[in-house]
C-alpha cells in the first residue's frame, strides 16, 4: 500500500487530504512544517509522496522541497505542491527546485485524483 | 455529509484560535510596524483561512479573507508601509472573520451580513501602492519640473518637525494628490515617468527580495509544535462530568469515613484510609485538568485596551505579569467580563489624554499593568495604572448627592473609605458612562459579579499617580469551604467567604441589645447597628415579624454582603466542612436564598445560602439606612453617639475657644512678677524646670500688655516637654458631640464648632506651637520637670 506524507501548516487541510488519501487506500502521516517534514522523514523509509504546502512557518515548502531534493535516497518521491493563486506566479521556482506537479487550493477529489495519476502514484 | 461537518468544525476550531494569534499579532504589528516577521506570520494566518474555505462553499468569507490577503501581500512585499488605518482595518477584518465563523458555528451558514464596504476598504488600501521610504519622497521632490516647489518643502519642514507616521503620510498623500494633479495639468508625460518607475521598481523586486524563503523560524512557535505532540484536546463536557463524579466520590469517601469511625476493624480502617488519600489525589488532579492559565481571558485585553485608548485619543501600553497563573474554568468564565470592565474604567477614566500626562510631568504614554499571582490559596488579579488617581472628594460629593451616604458619614469617612464608594449599587450615573466604559454597568455590578464567586474587589487611589483595583478570587468554585447551620431541623451551608463572626446572645443580654427600629430588629454589635435576619423567616419556615426572643437564646452568624453586613439568627451553629458544590435542580434555580447544595457526610442534602441573594431580598440596605436615619436623628437630641470632652475657656470678650480635655495637662495660675523672659519667650520657673508660656489671646491679634495680677493657664504636654498656654479666663469643661466646621481657615485653628449653643472655635495646639517657634525641641524636658 502507498504511504503519503502531508505536509501543511493548516489541520484543517492536513485532514481534507488525509481522508481522501484513505479513500482511496493510500496510507498517510503528517507534518505541520518543512523541518518536521524532514524530520519524519528521517525515521520513515517507506515515503512514496509528499504533499507539500507552500506557506507554512519554520521551513516553507520551497525550502523543504530544495533540501530533500539534495539527498538522493528521496530521489524516487513523488512530490506535489499544493499552492493558492498566491504563489501561482512562483510555481516555476517549485518546478526548478524538483518539484513533480502541483495542485491548486481548493480542489476537488477528482482533480486531485487526475493529480496522483500524473505522478503515477495511483494508476 | 457528517464526514464534511467533522472536518468543518475543525475548520473552526482551527481558525478562531489562528485569529486569536491574528489579533494579538496585529497590535504587535503596530507597536513595530516594520517587523516583517510580524507581517509575514499576519499574512500566513489570513492566507490560510483564506486557502482553506475554498473547500468548504463560504463564499463571504473567502471574499474578505481574499482582499485581505491581497493587502498583506502588497505589505508583505513592501509595496505599501503599514499605517494606522490598515492596522485598523486588518482588525476590523479579524472581527469579520471571527463574525462568520461564529454564524458558521451556529447556523452552519454564513449568514446574511454585508460585507462590502470592509471589502471596498481592503481594496482601496491596497491600490494605494506608495512607498513610504525616503527613497519615495527623494524621487518625488527630484522631478523638479512636476512638482510644486512650495508643497515639497512644506512636506520636508513638516516631516523633520513631526517626525511622526501618521502626519509624515497624510503630508505624504497630500503633496502626492498635488503632484498628480499639478502634473496632469502642466506636464503629464514628465509626471507619469517617476511614478511609474517607482512602482515598477518595487513590483519588479518583491518577488526576488521578499520571497516566502525569507520566513525564520520563530520560537513562539516551535514551542507551539512540540506542545501538540504531548497534550490533546478534551472535551469540556467531559471534563465537567468528570468533576461531577469525583464531587460524588469525594461524598461517598466522607460517608465511608463516617462509617469507619463506629466499626472496629483495623483492616477496613486501613483500606478506607487508603481510599481516602486515593479519593484526595484524584480529585487535585481533576481540579487541575480544568485549570487553565489566565492569559485565556487575558489574550483579549490588548485589543480591547488598544480600541479604548484609539476612541477616546489616548495612549496606552498594557503589560502583563503572571499569565501563567492558573484558575479554574469556570472561574476563568465568570471574571471576564468584570476584568474587561475595570480595564475598560482604567483606559476610560483612570489615564489622562497625552496633553493632561505632559503637562504633569508625566509619559505621553500611560502604563497599565496587570498582575496575577497565587496567595494563600486565592489568585490575586492586580489592575494599576498610572493615571490620575480616583478624584476621592468628588466620589464623596456624588455619593453625599445621590443620598448614598449621610452628610456625618461623609465627614467623618477616611480617603480609602470614601473611594470604596464606587462600588455601590446605584453610584454610576447615566452620564457619567460614556459609550466605553458604560453599556450600562457600573463598578457595583464588577463587585456583585466578583462577589458571587466567593471573590472580593478592592481599589487603592494614588492621586496623580493613579489607581490600583485587587481582585481577589478562590482557585475553584468546586468545592469550598463552608459553615453549617440548622434552622427547623434543615441543614444549610454557609461560605466561608461571607462570614464574619459568630455572636451569641444569651439572658438578659437579649433583651437589653436587640432594638425595634420601624418594624425590623437589630442588634448592636460593637456600637454598630446591625440588622438581624431570621432564616427561617427567609426560607418561609416561620411567619414573619413573629417576636423571637423567647428561646432566651440567640444564634447570630455574622454575614457580609454586597457591602453590607447582617445577623443571620440560626437555631444551631456546626462545623465548618469543606463541601462539594452541586447546582440546584431546576425546582430550586429561581430561588435567590440559595447558591447551590452539597451533600452532607450521611449522605443529607444540605441547601447553600446565597447571601448576598438573601442580602437583597430581605433589603438589608434599606434596612440599614433606616436604621441609621433613626440613629442619627437621635443623635442630634443627644441621646448617644461619640461624646468628647472639651476644656472651653475665653480668649478676649466674646472669643469662646476650646480644646480636647485630654490635650490639657494641668490648670495653673502664675503671678506676673514670677514671670522671666529667656530669648524670644516668656518663661516661668515650674516643677524645677522652665516653663516657656505661649499667650493663646495672641491668635487674634496683639496680647494684652501683662502689668500686674495673674496669668490663667493650662499646661499642655507636648512630644515629652510641658509648654505652658495662657488664657484670659477658663469657662468650663464640656462632655457633647462636637461638629467642626471650617468658616473660614485660620491658622492655629482646627476650626469652630457649637458647644454649650455658642460658636466655639477649635484649637490645633501643635500648630500654634510651630507658629510660636516652640514645636518640641523648643520647650523643655518635661521629665526633668517631674
Ligand atoms: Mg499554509
Amino acid at each position: 500500500m502507498p504511504k503519503a506524507l502531508i505536509i501543511d501548516d493548516s489541520s484543517t487541510v492536513r485532514s481534507i487530504i488525509s481522508k481522501m488519501l484513505t479513500s482511496w487506500g493510500i496510507a498517510s502521516i503528517q507534518a505541520c512544517n518543512g523541518q518536521e517534514a524532514l524530520q519524519k522523514l528521517s525515521t520513515e523509509c517507506d515515503i512514496q509522496l509528499a504533499l507539500v504546502d507552500w506557506n507554512m512557518p519554520i521551513m516553507n515548502g520551497l525550502e523543504f522541497v530544495k533540501q530533500v531534493r539534495q539527498e538522493s535516497s528521496f530521489k524516487e518521491m513523488r512530490i506535489i505542491m499544493v499552492t493558492t493563486e498566491t504563489e501561482m506566479h512562483q510555481v516555476v521556482s517549485a518546478l526548478e527546485a524538483g518539484v513533480d506537479e502541483y495542485i491548486m487550493k481548493p480542489f476537488t477529489e477528482e482533480i486531485f485524483k487526475e493529480k496522483l495519476n500524473m505522478v503515477g502514484v495511483i494508476g | 455529509m457528517s464526514e464534511l461537518d467533522e472536518t468543518i468544525k475543525e475548520f473552526l476550531v482551527e481558525s478562531l484560535e489562528n485569529l486569536e494569534q491574528l489579533d494579538r499579532e496585529l497590535l504587535a504589528l503596530e507597536s513595530d510596524p516594520t517587523k516583517i516577521e510580524t507581517i509575514n506570520t499576519i499574512f500566513r494566518i489570513v492566507h490560510t483561512v483564506k486557502g482553506t474555505c475554498g473547500f468548504f462553499d463560504f463564499r463571504k468569507l473567502e471574499k474578505v479573507s481574499h482582499v485581505g490577503e491581497n493587502l498583506l501581500d502588497s505589505l508583505r512585499s513592501q509595496k505599501i508601509a503599514v499605517t494606522e488605518v490598515i492596522i485598523t482595518t486588518l482588525l476590523r477584518l479579524s472581527d469579520t472573520l471571527r463574525e462568520l465563523l461564529a454564524n458558521i458555528e451556529e447556523s452552519g451558514c454564513e449568514g446574511d451580513g454585508d460585507y462590502s464596504e470592509l471589502v471596498g476598504l481592503l481594496t482601496s488600501l491596497n491600490e494605494q501602492k506608495i512607498t513610504l521610504t525616503s527613497e519615495a519622497i527623494s524621487i518625488n521632490s527630484k522631478s523638479e519640473g512636476s512638482v510644486d516647489e512650495s508643497s515639497v518643502v512644506l512636506l520636508k519642514t513638516q516631516v523633520s518637525e513631526e517626525g511622526q507616521d501618521d502626519e509624515l503620510q497624510r503630508m505624504f498623500y497630500a503633496a502626492q494628490s498635488e503632484w498628480q494633479n499639478a502634473s496632469s495639468l502642466e506636464a503629464p508625460g514628465a509626471a507619469a515617468v517617476p511614478e511609474s518607475s517607482q512602482i515598477g521598481a518595487a513590483e519588479n523586486q518583491a518577488p526576488s527580495t521578499v520571497a516566502d524563503g525569507s520566513e525564520s523560524p520563530k520560537v513562539s512557535e516551535s514551542k507551539k509544535s512540540e506542545l501538540s505532540e504531548s497534550s490533546l484536546r478534551v472535551d469540556v463536557n467531559l471534563l465537567d462530568k468528570l468533576m461531577n463524579l469525583v464531587g460524588e466520590l469525594v461524598l461517598a469517601r466522607n460517608q465511608i469515613l463516617q462509617f469507619t469511625k463506629s466499626q472496629n476493624d483495623g483492616e477496613f480502617a486501613s483500606t478506607s484510609q487508603r481510599l481516602n488519600l486515593i479519593t484526595s489525589e484524584l480529585q487535585e488532579g481533576v481540579m487541575r485538568t480544568r485549570m487553565q492559565p489566565i492569559s485565556t481571558v487575558w489574550n483579549k485585553l490588548p485589543r480591547i485596551v488598544r480600541d479604548i485608548a484609539h476612541s477616546c485619543g489616548k495612549k496606552v501600553v498594557l503589560e502583563m505579569q503572571g499569565k501563567e497563573t492558573e484558575l479554574d474554568k469556570t472561574i476563568i468564565e465568570a471574571i471576564k467580563d468584570p476584568l474587561t470592565h475595570v480595564i475598560r474604567n482604567s483606559v476610560d477614566h483612570g489615564i489622562e489624554s497625552p496633553e493632561k500626562r505632559l503637562a504633569a510631568g508625566k509619559g505621553a504614554e500611560g502604563v497599565l499593568v496587570m498582575r496575577a499571582f497565587h496567595e494563600g490559596g486565592q489568585v490575586v488579579i492586580e489592575i494599576s495604572d498610572d493615571g490620575a488617581g480616583l478624584n476621592t472628594e468628588r466620589i464623596r460629593a456624588k455619593a453625599l448627592e445621590k443620598g448614598l451616604i449621610t452628610s456625618d458619614k461623609a465627614a467623618s469617612m477616611g480617603e480609602a473609605e470614601v473611594n470604596r464608594l464606587i462600588f455601590l449599587p446605584g453610584f454610576s450615573t447615566a452620564e457619567q458612562i460614556t459609550n466605553i466604559s458604560g453599556r450600562g454597568v457600573g463598578m457595583d455590578v464588577v463587585r456583585s459579579n466578583i462577589e458571587r464567586i466567593g471573590g472580593a474587589v478592592d481599589v487603592a487611589s494614588n492621586p496623580g499617580k493613579g489607581a490600583k483595583f485587587t481582585i481577589k478570587i478562590p482557585l475553584t468554585l468546586a468545592i469550598i469551604p463552608a459553615l453549617i447551620v440548622t434552622t427547623n431541623n434543615n441543614r444549610y451551608a454557609i461560605p466561608q467567604v461571607n462570614l464574619l463572626e459568630l455572636v451569641r446572645i444569651e439572658g438578659a443580654q437579649l433583651k437589653q441589645s436587640i432594638e425595634r427600629i420601624q418594624g425590623s430588629d437589630f442588634y448592636r454589635l460593637r456600637g454598630k447597628i446591625l440588622p438581624l435576619v431570621y432564616l427561617d423567616e427567609q426560607l418561609g419556615l416561620s411567619a414573619a415579624n413573629s417576636t423571637k426572643s423567647g428561646g432566651g437564646i440567640l444564634n447570630l452568624v455574622v454575614v457580609r454582603a454586597d457591602n453590607h453586613q447582617f445577623g443571620l439568627v440560626v437555631d444551631a451553629i456546626h462545623d465548618t466542612e469543606e463541601i462539594v458544590v452541586k447546582p440546584l435542580g431546576r425546582l430550586l434555580k429561581g430561588i435567590s436564598a440559595f447558591a447551590g447544595a452539597t451533600i452532607m457526610g450521611d449522605g443529607q442534602v444540605a441547601l447553600i445560602l446565597d447571601i448576598v441573594g438573601m442580602a437583597r431580598k430581605a433589603q438589608i440596605a434599606k434596612k440599614e439606612a433606616a436604621a441609621k436615619h433613626e440613629e442619627s436623628r437621635s443623635n442630634d437630641e443627644g441621646k448617644t453617639s461619640e461624646r468628647k470632652k472639651m476644656f472651653v475657656f475665653e480668649l478676649g470678650t466674646n472669643k469662646r475657644a476650646a480644646v480636647p480635655l485630654d490635650q490639657v495637662y494641668r490648670l495653673e495660675e502664675f503671678p506676673v512678677q514670677a514671670l522671666e523672659s529667656a530669648g524670644d519667650h516668656i518663661v516661668v520657673q515650674y516643677r524645677d524646670g522652665i516653663l516657656p508660656l505661649v499667650d493663646l489671646r495672641g491668635i487674634y491679634g496683639e496680647p494684652p500688655e501683662i502689668s500686674e495680677g495673674s496669668l490663667r493657664a493650662f499646661v499642655h504636654l507636648s512630644g515629652d516637654r510641658f509648654v505652658g498656654f495662657v488664657v484670659e479666663r477658663i469657662l468650663d469643661i464640656v462632655e457633647q458631640c462636637v461638629n467642626v466646621e471650617r468658616p473660614y481657615p485660620k491658622q492655629g485653628l482646627v476650626g469652630s464648632a457649637v458647644i454649650q449653643d455658642k460658636v466655639t472655635d477649635l484649637l490645633d495646639l501643635s500648630a500654634i506651637l510651630q507658629l510660636a517657634e516652640l514645636s518640641p525641641k523648643h520647650s523643655f524636658d518635661a521629665r526633668e520637670a517631674r
